[in-house]
């Protein structure tokens, strides 16, 4: 892959198997509908989807609902495999695909620190030393000891978000998370992204048009029949906005 | 294995464990007394009928089912947990990528933390009742612990990912573990086996660790060494043959769940 490259997709292509009439998961299902296996069916998620993200940039994806965004950030996040084509990434990919992954709600708030950043990749150490940084940008100090459950999901969430921008990562996979916690909390959020802008490769997936055309460089706007167009976020975002 | 893999592990064997025994008033005690229980009941109804046809006097025949019961419940919690680690961590590995094993491994040494302070508690209670532990019978059960180990470790390498396409795979463990607890001869001696039907205990792997570990324990005798080296060279072959199927077929399980 070239030098400046932070990801590359080539010919990517993913398909579900999906049963016609619920999955055979049990034998019961399967003794029932012993051919049940026939009545399966592929659904195109992604067809032939070439593009490359440079280092630094915003990259944004747009589109409807079942074009297969969500598909997209997890194939390149590693969680599925390609049926075709490839997937190159260069350098430490977090996802944010969603915030508080494998939160328990009922650990308190600083064992569910330890356990979502280790999730996100952060060691032990690591964290004793940002623990008392993530609850002060969290605006959560006060309730350290309280188990996760009394949070409203706008306080979880916050706590997420803290922990999430402390893992270090060269490419950030965002799905819709700049819209968290109050006013107050997002202008915090956004000064985050307006610093790490530039600096990191960010990847991000959003139905907030507005946020698209603000930060991003280019756009990738996939549609519904599986076709796709690259370009200028103004231009796409006014395209696609004309679409519904 | 890099350093937030080990983190990693450590923190889900913390949160299981945890969660486990959570809001239970009693908390982590029920690690000790569930087994009592059990112990308990099987040796009120049993011991009668064991002094007679084993010839065991009924200290010896505590010792004899308390050991046994550990050691089914080890490989019982093994095979259960092993079996359901991934299914019970799916919410987080369609989310994200870490390093799927990790998850078997925690779930195991669940297991594992039992049966250690079970085997302890079985060691004090011997001392009490006035049984002479060997350092030789000692190490030997060291020795067949880490060959169930090894093979539980292994085997969960293929049914982890078995029960994820075949969810009926936990009902039917179930009642293998069940019959087996039958068949392994843990709450009553070999003897009262009827001869022809003395098979089934000598084909039965889990039979033959219960047995060696008691005769260990309670003579300090190690019996049966053929067999327990040939457990733990499979074992180890089952952990290599298990990581190549794992690894192999866990890049797709995200899109089975």
């Amino acid at each position: 892959m070239e030098e400046n490259l932070a990801i590359k997709v080539e010919n990517l292509t993913k398909k579900f198997r999906i049963p016609e009439h619920g999955s055979p998961t049990t034998l019961q299902e399967r003794f029932v509908r012993p051919l049940s296996k026939k009545n399966m069916v592929d659904f195109v998620a992604l067809k032939d989807l070439s593009f490359e993200v440079k280092k630094g940039e915003f990259f944004s994806v747009i589109g409807p609902n079942g074009a297969g965004k969500s598909t997209l950030l997890k194939l390149i996040s590693g969680i599925y495999i390609p049926d075709d084509g490839s997937i190159d990434v260069d350098g430490k990919l977090v996802p944010f695909l969603e915030l508080g992954v494998g939160f328990n709600p009922d650990l308190s708030a600083r064992e569910n620190v330890y356990l979502n950043g280790t999730i996100l990749g952060l060691t032990e150490k690591e964290i004793d030393e940002s623990v008392d940084d993530i609850f002060e940008f969290a605006e959560l100090k006060e309730f350290e000891d309280l188990s996760i459950k009394k949070f409203s999901s706008g306080m979880q969430v916050r706590l997420a978000f803290s922990i999430a921008i402390r893992v270090k990562s060269d490419i950030l996979v965002l799905d819709e998370v700049l819209a968290v916690g109050d006013g107050e909390f997002q202008k915090k959020c956004f000064a985050y992204f307006d610093e790490i802008v530039g600096k990191k490769t960010i990847l991000f997936v959003s139905h907030g048009l507005g946020s698209v055309k603000r930060y991003s460089d280019r756009v990738l706007w996939l549609k519904e029949d599986k076709t796709y167009e690259i370009g200028d976020p103004k231009e796409m975002v006014d395209r696609y906005s004309q679409t519904f | 294995m890099n350093s937030n893999d080990l983190d990693l592990y450590k923190q889900f064997v913390k949160t299981t464990f945890k969660m486990r025994y959570k809001g239970s008033i009693l908390g982590f005690l029920w690690v000790l007394l569930k087994p009592f229980f059990v112990f308990l009941i099987l040796f009120v109804i049993f011991s009668h009928m064991s002094s007679t046809a084993g010839g065991l006097t009924s200290q010896q025949y505590a010792v004899y089912l308390l050991s046994g019961l550990i050691v089914y419940t080890f490989f019982n919690e093994g095979m259960i947990w092993g079996m359901g680690s991934i299914m019970e961590r799916a919410q987080l590995i369609i989310k994200i990528n870490f390093k799927r094993d990790v998850v078997v491994a925690s779930s195991l040494s669940m297991a594992l933390i039992n049966f250690s302070i079970n085997l302890l508690i079985v060691l004090v209670v011997a001392l009490i009742l006035n049984i002479s532990i060997s350092f030789l019978g000692l190490a030997y059960i060291l020795l067949i612990s880490l060959a169930m180990l090894l093979g539980l470790y292994g085997i969960s390498f293929f049914t982890s990912i078995w029960l994820v396409h075949v969810r009926d795979l936990q009902h039917i463990m179930e009642l293998v573990l069940q019959l087996l607890f039958y068949a392994s001869a843990v709450f009553f001696p070999v003897e009262m086996i009827p001869e022809k039907y003395r098979f089934i205990v000598y084909y039965n792997p889990m039979a033959r660790f219960v047995k060696a570990v008691r005769e260990a324990l309670i003579y300090g005798q190690i019996t049966d060494l053929k067999f327990v080296l040939v457990a733990l060279v499979g074992s180890i072959v089952l952990v290599f043959l298990g990581r190549v199927y794992f690894n192999k077929h866990i890049k797709k399980i995200a899109e089975h769940f």
